[in-house]
């Protein structure tokens, strides 16, 4: 990461007047000059000074050009829902073929804390035009992002039946009147509040995250995987879960509850080499698969 | 005896010329019409074989690539069919002496005789075996070289040619990428050009391109000498997220290093970066793709493969004719990539082709798309010959 210096300002000056405004948020003139790019290729002239001036005050470029391509969907993202990363829209890849690999008669799934929606409306994508059934739901605690991702289910033509929903209700199962699932995904709040107010450098959160996405989206820890396994993944009939994750710790955690309720538990990494998703099986149930995801299985 | 008749037929034929010519007419004797290279007409026989086979072997089992290899190799030989016809018929047509008969005979010779020349023209080049992926859509990547950012203006002006060349040709393209260094000059373009059989066209291209111009940015009007690089490769997949799976596939997991250019810390819910370059490095030859223009990191990525790829085959198809030539104890040319090829010459308005001695005296016309055609054509010929008087070594030597 270059400074932003006065040369660097000059420099991106003289290329584009709207490229110094860019530099805080992108540190290099290679990566402002991207995010130009895609400024001046989705919004109309007009709005180009004030998309800029949005990103001087950090503001996510996801809200400025309201989407964010997750697989083949460009997401709709709004101000107030957490904006899909590339890790989840990486592992969610990975499962979306191990689950065509599969050739299920029907797969039910529920996908807690959906946000926009991005995991379940994905894989409810690429599982589309196969032979398998399909009845996905997701659910959010927040009216903006079950609104969002109603919006967006509709904008993709997909057919995911969006609740709104609190993971921490021991009865969410039965509200939401889904007893026959068999597959559980979430990536929840998983930033632990002492680490959401330390600078990037130190595990923290980035400033555009911290002064633009929701902390409700943000912040969470071992509560939210405890009661995903206790008021989601044992009551149900489900024999795989998905959980995104961000420490080691929390992995651990739920390996120590699921195991003891006759489950298989491993993790994976993403491409960046961090630690990422927790995945819990049958030993021999439909899901045992998961396994070969796992870059270590407890 | 024998040799009076000759005498005589020959003066009998003369005579009928000369009244076409009085009819004022071009016709010409069927003996100095052109005529195809007899060692084509042994590919024929070739060619009619590889369809028997091809013919056997669909009967067992129905395969597209075989299929429109069948088609293509049948198209040429029913080419060859109708050509045979035509010039028998032209022939047939000159023998005819009965005078109220030569005035539609000639007539027809005449109609007939643009039909024989196309014919012929086809089958040249379609009877030459064709060069590795000749069939494909193409690449072209551009580079600026020598003269700072006055070559970074002429690669933009090369790029901004082939595109013009896409208008005038109405092929589809898309600039896969054109990345900026941090003055804001051009510093690689990437072209895609989606119309099958481009490849064989634009893969003349490769080499350096030198201008010598006044820079808009000279003071003194001195004329400068800069460089830009083009390379042209064959279009092997389309790099988009459904050929993506398949491209990963091609490659051993031990060939290839992934890399993404993220900043370190946790990432996750973290960073919202909009960082989604991919980097891929292919071990065994050491080459490196990196792809940043999308948004969409799998889409870049998928853009990587496809340029990967592409790159592999190119230096295949390139060690193969060396293979080749080595077999025929031919000098192996290095492909040298920092021989010019090409000057554009703008004061003295010429564009010089240093391969084919050729010049054009447009270069804006050039620029503008509709000229380029020319210098290619010019360089197809060249490669044609080129190509026949190696089909001729092979066969001599076998
Ligand atoms: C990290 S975001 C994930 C959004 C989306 N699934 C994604 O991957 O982009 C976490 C989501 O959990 C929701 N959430 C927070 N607390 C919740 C709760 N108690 N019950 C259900 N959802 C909750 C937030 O509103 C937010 O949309």
């Amino acid at each position: 990461m270059t400074r932003v210096t006065a040369k660097l300002i000059r420099q991106a000056r003289s290329i584009s007047p709207y490229l110094p405004p860019l530099l805080p948020a992108n540190r290099s003139i290679n990566q402002a000059l991207l995010e130009l790019k895609w400024i001046k290729c989705e919004l109309p002239k007009n709005e180009w000074r004030k998309a800029v001036n949005k990103r001087l005050k950090w503001v996510p470029l996801q809200y400025i050009l309201k989407t964010q391509p997750f697989g083949n969907l460009n997401i709709l993202c709004k101000d107030g829902v957490l904006i899909p990363r590339w890790e989840t829209e990486e592992w969610c890849m990975k499962l979306a073929n191990l689950i065509k690999g599969l050739k299920l008669e029907k797969l039910s799934m529920i996908d807690a804390c959906t946000g926009t929606g991005c995991i379940s409306l994905l894989i409810n994508d690429e599982l589309k035009s196969t032979a398998t059934n399909l009845d996905i739901h997701g659910f959010d605690v927040s009216g903006k992002a079950y609104d969002l991702a109603k919006e967006n289910n509709e904008f993709h033509h997909l057919s995911v039946n969006f609740h709104l929903g609190d993971v921490f209700d021991e009865e969410i199962l039965d509200k939401l009147q889904l007893t026959d699932v068999n597959l559980i995904t979430s990536n929840p709040p998983y930033i632990p509040e002492e680490d959401y107010n330390k600078s990037v450098l130190l595990n923290g959160v980035s400033k555009s995250v911290k002064l633009h996405e929701p902390k409700l989206a943000l912040v969470g820890n071992g509560e939210f995987y405890y009661n995903l396994l206790y008021n989601l993944v044992f009551p149900s009939s489900a024999d795989g879960f998905v959980f995104e994750l961000g420490y080691k710790e929390q992995a651990d955690l739920v390996n120590e509850v699921a195991k003891l309720n006759g489950w298989r538990v491993g993790y994976m990494k993403d491409s960046a080499e961090k630690i990422r998703c927790v995945l819990g099986w049958k030993a021999d149930g439909k899901f045992k698969s998961l396994k070969d995801l796992c870059s270590y299985v407890y | 005896m024998i040799t009076k008749i000759l005498k005589f037929k020959s003066s009998f034929i003369n005579l009928v010329r000369f009244n076409r010519y009085n009819s004022s007419t071009n016709i010409l004797h069927p003996s100095e019409l052109p005529q195809l290279h007899p060692l084509l007409i042994k590919r024929v026989d070739i060619l009619k074989n590889d369809l028997q086979n091809l013919s056997i072997k669909l009967e067992s089992q129905y395969n597209e690539e075989i299929q429109t290899n069948y088609d293509k190799i049948s198209s040429i030989l029913s080419k060859y069919e109708e050509f045979n016809s035509v010039r028998s018929e032209i022939t047939e047509l000159y023998n005819i002496t009965d005078s109220e008969l030569i005035k539609d005979a000639t007539m027809e010779i005449t109609n007939l005789q643009p039909k024989y020349t196309d014919l012929i023209k086809e089958l040249n080049y379609h009877l030459i075996p064709p060069i590795k992926f000749a069939e494909k859509p193409c690449i072209i990547e551009m580079h600026p070289g020598v003269g700072g950012s006055e070559a970074a203006l002429f690669t933009f002006d090369l790029l901004q040619m082939y595109i013009n060349f896409c208008h005038f040709k109405k092929w589809k393209f898309t600039i896969i990428s054109m990345n900026k260094n941090s003055s804001g000059f051009i510093n690689e373009a990437i072209l895609s050009i989606d119309e099958p059989g481009s490849y064989d066209t634009i893969r003349f291209e490769s080499g350096v391109h030198r201008v010598q111009r006044i820079p808009e940015t000279e003071t003194k009007g001195r004329v400068h000498t800069s460089t830009a690089a083009v390379v042209v490769l064959p279009k092997i997949s389309e790099g988009n997220e459904s050929t993506l799976v398949e491209d990963e596939k091609f490659f051993k997991p031990n060939e290839i290093r992934i890399e993404y250019m993220r900043a370190s810390g946790k990432g996750g819910q973290h960073v919202n970066t909009t960082d989604s370059a991919v980097r891929i490095v292919h071990l065994p030859t050491g080459i490196i793709v990196k792809q940043q223009d999308e948004r969409s990191q799998p889409r870049n990525k998928a853009k990587a493969f496809a340029l990967l790829r592409s790159k592999l085959a190119e230096i295949e198809r390139i060690e193969e004719i060396n293979f080749q030539k080595s077999i025929r104890n031919e000098q192996v040319s290095t492909t040298d990539r920092s021989d010019k090829i090409r000057t554009y010459n703008y004061p003295q308005n010429r564009i010089t082709d240093h391969r084919c001695n050729f010049s054009l005296h447009d270069i804006d016309g050039c620029m503008k798309g509709n000229k380029l055609i020319e210098i290619i054509n010019k360089l197809k010929e060249d490669d044609y010959k080129t190509r026949l008087r190696q089909l001729i070594g092979d066969y001599s030597t076998k």
